[in-house]
């Protein structure tokens, strides 16, 4: 062992040989001041991803991602088995959801909250009667009028209803019961459609007040026994695209005082039909200026619509032509169980995986751009302003 | 005696003393064995099977791929202090449900099969388990298993799902 005599004799003899080494030693670091970060300005490529926390669910949340820095902006909480969606202006984050008084057991509490998207705090929120739908998530559990002076949230006790709100006053305005069809599809003003067993879409007209004005019935545009509609409606120009399990796609027209249905069209061959399906708890995305449909595909059974694609198809809005099959095992990616696509001139594909990765894609040629590959538990909705 | 025939008997010399009679007739039986149990080994016929992962069982509660959670999106309650039919304890089931019609592979009928979710406690965790076969969405409540079936309890917090046999289904 050496002496501590002697190890202080060695560094005075190094102090002496090598006078600058000791004099050259870098400064202490100073002291540091705890801050809160700012989010920079809003960009065309920033996500929300919607993380369904499957294994915890009363710990749900919302992250903000960014599309071309790759990094995690901040994060929404939202509790309990919860829907969101942005105002349509995309400065309010709103969350449905679901509290109880002592954390997993207790007193249900269902609110609304809103969040400042600037922020990322709280602002404040609406207490609601407790029978907000607690369902997977898509993009009419939870919705804005035309407005924003209307909010609209989806009930399922399981008899099916809707609760109109008043986001700038933070009040509940009323209940409007929609015969068992269920959601809330926003048009117009203050119009909201509901999807029915029947295949038909429960359109009811509102006046400012939240009050009923009329309601009526669609032609049904789908059977739900041969081949059903995923409820994930994807925006289009002029309304939302519904899927179906076997891959037809029914476009809806929600610009006039009732929905108009389009002829459907189908992602697959008569060859590929039944075999090739989309699947996924996201299923499509659309660019509207580029007019190209991504929907996740894979090769699968009746019963397997929850499962992810394996690969990305790539549709023409206009032709319904498909342009491409990007495989997404190849780069190491696992299903695609959610998609979405930035609406800009330059824009941006993201898809999450089975596994909780998610991949920034260039939706022009499919190029892979980066892979996080752990962004929190379930991914399986993702928001753009 | 040609080099041939000398060959043959070294190499059959060499075999007999390396092994008994009882060994061959023992090899000869793990083979006929094997011969009869393979029909009944399970078939992997699951659509989420992965290579390398353990054989699908149809009859192990639990497995996902036991018959009666065809059309069930949860947590198993068989892996969470439960059975297929008993909710783990601390815990309490629901009074509404989804249904679903799954096969059973060891009669060959058909059974209406009732999914039930435990309630109470927070996310069981351990065996998540999706099949979904003749699911449909929420539009059609009785056949969705994206609602959370506890809504209605006193306490509406998920922990996992039972499935319990409700009947034969009808044709």
């Amino acid at each position: 062992m050496v002496s501590s005599a002697r190890w202080l004799a060695v560094w005075r003899l190094a102090a002496v040989l090598l006078p600058g080494t000791l004099a050259a030693a870098p400064p202490p670091l100073p002291a540091e001041h705890i801050s809160v970060q700012q989010l920079p300005p809003s960009s065309h490529h920033w996500v929300y991803v919607f993380d369904d926390a499957f294994a915890n669910e009363i710990d749900m949340r919302v992250h903000l991602y960014d599309g071309d820095h790759y990094r995690r902006l901040g994060q929404i909480d939202a509790g309990y088995y919860s829907s969101f969606n942005l105002s349509p202006d995309g400065a309010t984050t709103v969350v449905a959801t679901t509290y109880f008084a002592r954390g997993s057991r207790g007193t249900r509490t269902d609110v609304v909250e809103f969040t400042d998207n600037h922020t990322l705090a709280v602002t404040g929120e609406i207490v609601l009667p407790p029978k907000r739908a607690q369902t997977l998530p898509t993009p009419f559990n939870l919705a804005y009028s035309g407005d924003a002076r209307l909010l609209y949230v989806s009930y399922v006790t399981p008899a099916a209803s809707f609760g109109v709100l008043d986001p700038v006053k933070k009040t509940v305005l009323g209940e409007i019961d929609t015969a068992g069809c269920v959601l809330v599809i926003p048009s117009g003003t203050y119009r909201v459609s509901s999807i029915c067993e029947s295949g038909r879409l429960l359109t009811v007209s509102l006046d400012a007040a939240g009050k009923e004005l009329g309601r009526a019935m669609s032609e049904p545009f789908f059977d739900a026994d041969r081949d059903p509609v995923f409820v994930q409606g994807i925006p289009t120009a002029r309304g939302y695209a519904f899927l179906s399990f076997l891959g037809q796609v029914h476009e809806i027209d929600f610009t006039g005082e009732q929905p108009r249905i389009g002829a459907p069209w189908s992602l697959v061959t008569a060859a590929e039909r039944g075999v090739w399906r989309p699947g996924a708890q996201q299923v499509g995305a659309i660019h509207i200026g580029l007019g190209r449909l991504y929907v996740p595909m894979h090769r699968g059974g009746e019963g397997t619509h929850k499962d992810g694609g394996t690969e990305i198809w790539v549709y023409d809005t206009a032709t319904h032509r498909r342009v491409a099959r990007w495989p997404m095992a190849t780069h190491g990616l696992t299903r695609i169980i959610a998609v979405q696509v930035s609406q800009d001139d330059a824009p941006v594909l993201f898809a999450a995986t089975d596994s909780a990765q998610l991949a920034v894609i260039d939706p022009r040629d499919g190029h892979i751009r980066h892979i996080e590959k752990h962004f929190g538990q379930t991914p399986w909705q993702m928001l753009i302003p | 005696m040609g080099p041939l025939d000398r060959l043959f008997e070294e190499s059959s010399r060499q075999l007999a003393r390396r092994t008994s009679r009882r060994s061959v007739l023992a090899t000869l039986g793990r083979l006929l064995t094997g011969a009869a149990l393979l029909p009944l080994l399970p078939i992997d016929r699951g659509s989420r099977a992965h290579a390398g992962e353990p054989a699908p069982k149809a009859d192990n509660p639990e497995s996902c791929e036991y018959w009666k959670y065809c059309a069930i999106d949860g947590y198993l309650c068989s892996c969470c202090g439960g059975t297929s039919t008993a909710c783990p304890p601390g815990t309490a089931p629901s009074p509404i449900s989804w249904v679903g019609t799954c096969h059973n592979p060891a009669d060959g009928r058909d059974y209406m099969v009732s999914y039930n979710d435990c309630c109470g406690k927070t996310t069981c965790g351990t065996c998540d388990c999706t099949r979904s076969e003749g699911e449909r969405p929420m539009y059609r409540p009785s056949r969705n298993n994206d609602l959370n079936w506890c809504m209605a309890n006193a306490d509406a917090n998920y922990h996992c799902t039972v499935s319990v046999i409700l009947g034969v289904a009808e044709k």
